[in-house]
């Protein structure tokens, strides 16, 4: 794992350089260009604030807001793992025609999603002051969370891609699955609205599910995040990477051949 | 530093592929389930699935050397520079690289179309190896060498493909490698672009860089190369001089052909697909039955031998380039007709016509009727050609051009030479040095070759 890190740590120059590119590239040729970068979470957000605060009213103030602080950290989940799925197996010409280190690309896709993710804060912060909810001193937290989330997207990105470079199904499969999730995962409802037996499994079961309501806490209740949950998923993450890398780096060698 | 090392030591490489992957049939879960469910059959079945692409290479590439590796397709030549370069790790053996390589298997490497020129020159850099300050500080360089002018600002999905591939190359070429390995791409752009390209790898070479170069042009090799190698079948067929491994190259080629050898792709056949053997000494002048590929006719009048003789009137069939030859072709006119001429061509090993002529053109007057058998001679005074095999058809037709006996590379003869020239022809001609009026020392050898 730590070779792992090492090894994109020396490669940052290329990964920096890919994620620049990718920024660039989503928007390259739209009249918007890098408007989208907020246009898309924006409208996102308008549907599901339309659906539920309009006609299935929730009985929650600022629910626009509340919905909005989940849905930011979901789409840069979403779409890590949803592009990092294909993002080894769509990239022949890198795999088999240059010398290239593989686990650049997975990561690539993350600190892309990332720079979105962070690009859009603003945006969050902006709708706060609408609804008059000033940023509290809790955000000190907030890097955290966003450190515990960067891991285990990127865990999960890794062995995403490296199977999928011989299991192509697994690219359906993901996309459908993260449909699943979101619902599962309490972004357009409070934890509360899930029924008292099941909340804690629903909540602690579901690695996601502690990261949003994590950024919840932080953003709209303003309370410390629960803590335990946090450090439980920080060393589930910890031991995922060090899964991820064994499995990658056994992987590896086949990319090349597989693909 | 390395000097006293080798730039690339392969040890008894072996490289095998699994069979699904190289016909792209994808594994699926519901393969890999049927697999895993019919589980212990298979199991054995496992082996014979497997492609040996590479058979147990063993190679060491002296620093500073140009290398060509010649090969027919599917020989396991690319499958070799992957090995070198990283792309793929050998099944066993070892490959020790000492030196930065950089490879030029494709061009173009992580281009995005809809990026300017000046944008894909900085990542491809990247990707090939150069840190961003590197690309920045050669970004002029790179795009003078392009001659992509205005355009490098534009996006890369309006080049013309010469234009992309010029702007590849130009990246590729300023890495600063210490071991450059190319794949049949210096065929890039047109002919300026190509000359252009040529010199670049000269001044490498110069630079003292290792170069392992694939291709299937064998006049680069021979006069590029400081060594080749032949990679047949996954195994080293042969390794020394370029002008030596050539020859060897082309004569089995021609072998196999002449042979109509089915030439399917090396690393599926039981095999290994190896381009025949070839007999010490010349082509078999009488070899076996001919097949109607290689005699077709009427046959009123039939080509009964063709012999060749030497200077003291014996049969030979290896010449030196200065001696002459006697082609005697003895013929049989079986229903005494009149109209009747011999032709003949010379191909060298590559299939290029060297020469061909007739008792036509050449304004030689036969009797008519032709004598009921006899024998036609053409005398080539002096051979003129550059050592190698060479194959002659004979033909007996009308003046009309219909055919009585066709006879197609059934008959040959090698040309042995003490000097190392090379092409096709060895005019006559001599060196001489005028120290005075420099402008018109062109040597007469030259004028003639042009």
């Amino acid at each position: 794992m730590l070779r792992n890190f090492r090894e994109i740590y020396l490669y940052r120059g290329l990964l920096l350089s890919l994620v620049q590119r990718e920024l660039k590239a989503r928007y390259r040729g739209s009249v918007l260009g890098f408007l989208w970068t907020f246009l898309n979470p924006t409208m996102h957000m308008m549907v599901y604030a339309l659906l539920f605060s309009v006609y299935m009213r929730q009985q929650l103030p600022n629910y626009t807001y509340f919905m909005f602080v989940g849905l930011l950290p979901w789409i840069w989940f979403s779409s890590s793992v949803g592009m990092g799925a294909s993002c080894i197996s769509d990239r022949r010409d890198l795999m088999t025609k240059v010398w290239f280190p593989a686990q650049v690309l997975p990561a690539t896709v993350v600190a892309t999603n990332l720079c979105n993710f962070v690009l859009s804060l603003p945006l969050l912060v902006g709708m706060g002051l609408l609804y008059g909810q000033w940023p509290s001193w809790h955000v000190v937290f907030f890097p955290l969370v966003v450190l515990i989330q960067l891991g285990f997207t990127l865990a999960l990105v890794y062995i995403i891609s490296a199977l999928n470079v011989t299991f192509r199904d697994l690219q359906h499969i993901i996309n459908n699955l993260l449909t699943m999730w979101f619902f599962v995962t309490p972004i357009l409802y409070p934890t509360t609205t899930i029924p008292e037996p099941f909340r804690n499994l629903m909540v602690l079961g579901n690695p996601m599910a502690i990261i949003v309501t994590s950024y919840q806490s932080i953003f709209y209740e303003k309370r410390i995040p629960d803590m335990a949950p946090l450090v439980l998923l920080l060393c589930m993450s910890l031991l995922l990477m060090w899964a991820a890398s064994e499995l990658f780096e056994r992987r590896r060698e086949e990319f090349a051949e597989s693909i | 530093m390395h000097d006293n090392t080798d730039a690339i030591v392969l040890q008894d490489v072996v490289k095998r592929f699994r069979k699904s992957t190289i016909r792209h049939e994808y594994t699926t879960f519901k393969s890999e389930l049927l697999r895993w469910l019919r589980g212990g059959r298979e199991r054995n079945l496992g082996e014979t699935r497997l492609i040996e692409a590479l058979r147990g290479v063993s190679l060491s590439v002296p620093r500073g050397r140009t290398i060509g590796i010649l090969g027919r397709n599917g020989s396991g030549k690319s499958t070799l520079l992957k090995l070198i370069t990283g792309i793929y790790r050998p099944t066993s053996g070892s490959i020790q690289v000492n030196g930065r390589v950089s490879a030029l298997l494709d061009l173009g490497a992580g281009f995005h179309p809809d990026f300017s020129g000046r944008e894909n020159i900085l990542i491809n850099g990247i990707i090939l190896g150069m840190s961003r300050a590197q690309v920045r500080e050669r970004m002029d360089e790179i795009i003078a060498f392009s001659e992509l002018g205005d355009f490098i600002d534009e996006p890369v999905r309006t080049y013309s493909s010469g234009m992309y591939a010029r702007l590849a190359f130009a990246v590729a070429t300023h890495v600063d490698p210490e071991i450059l390995i190319v794949d049949e791409i210096l065929a890039v752009g047109d002919e300026h672009f190509g000359k252009k390209s040529m010199s670049k790898m000269m001044e490498f070479k110069k630079q003292g860089k290792t170069i392992v170069l694939v291709t299937h042009d064998l006049s680069t090799v021979e006069r590029w190369c400081d060594m080749a190698v032949w990679i047949d079948a996954g195994r080293i067929r042969g390794v020394g001089s370029p002008m030596e491994v050539a020859r060897e190259y082309r004569q089995a080629v021609s072998l196999a052909e002449q042979r109509s050898v089915a030439l399917g792709p090396a690393a599926l056949s039981a095999d290994g697909g190896a381009l025949p053997m070839v007999e010490q000494g010349a082509v078999p002048l009488s070899g076996p039955a001919p097949s109607p590929q290689h005699r077709w006719g009427s046959f009123e009048v039939e080509i009964s031998d063709v012999r060749l003789l030497g200077p003291e009137g014996a049969p030979v069939d290896t010449v030196d380039t200065e001696d002459a030859l006697d082609i005697c072709i003895d013929f049989q006119n079986h229903q005494n007709l009149g109209d009747v001429c011999f032709g003949l061509s010379l191909f060298n090993a590559e299939g290029l016509k060297v020469y061909g002529t007739n008792t036509l053109i050449d304004g030689m007057e036969l009797p008519s009727p032709l004598p009921a058998s006899g024998t036609v001679r053409l005398r080539l005074e002096r051979l003129g050609l550059t050592a190698g095999h060479y194959l002659l058809d004979v033909c007996a037709h009308t003046q009309s051009g219909r055919e009585y006996d066709y006879h197609r590379g059934l008959h040959g003869f090698r040309v042995g030479s003490p000097i190392a020239d090379s092409g096709v022809v060895r005019p006559p001609h001599r060196w001489t040095l005028e120290p005075v009026a420099a402008q018109q020392q062109e040597p007469p050898a030259q004028r003639a070759i042009s």
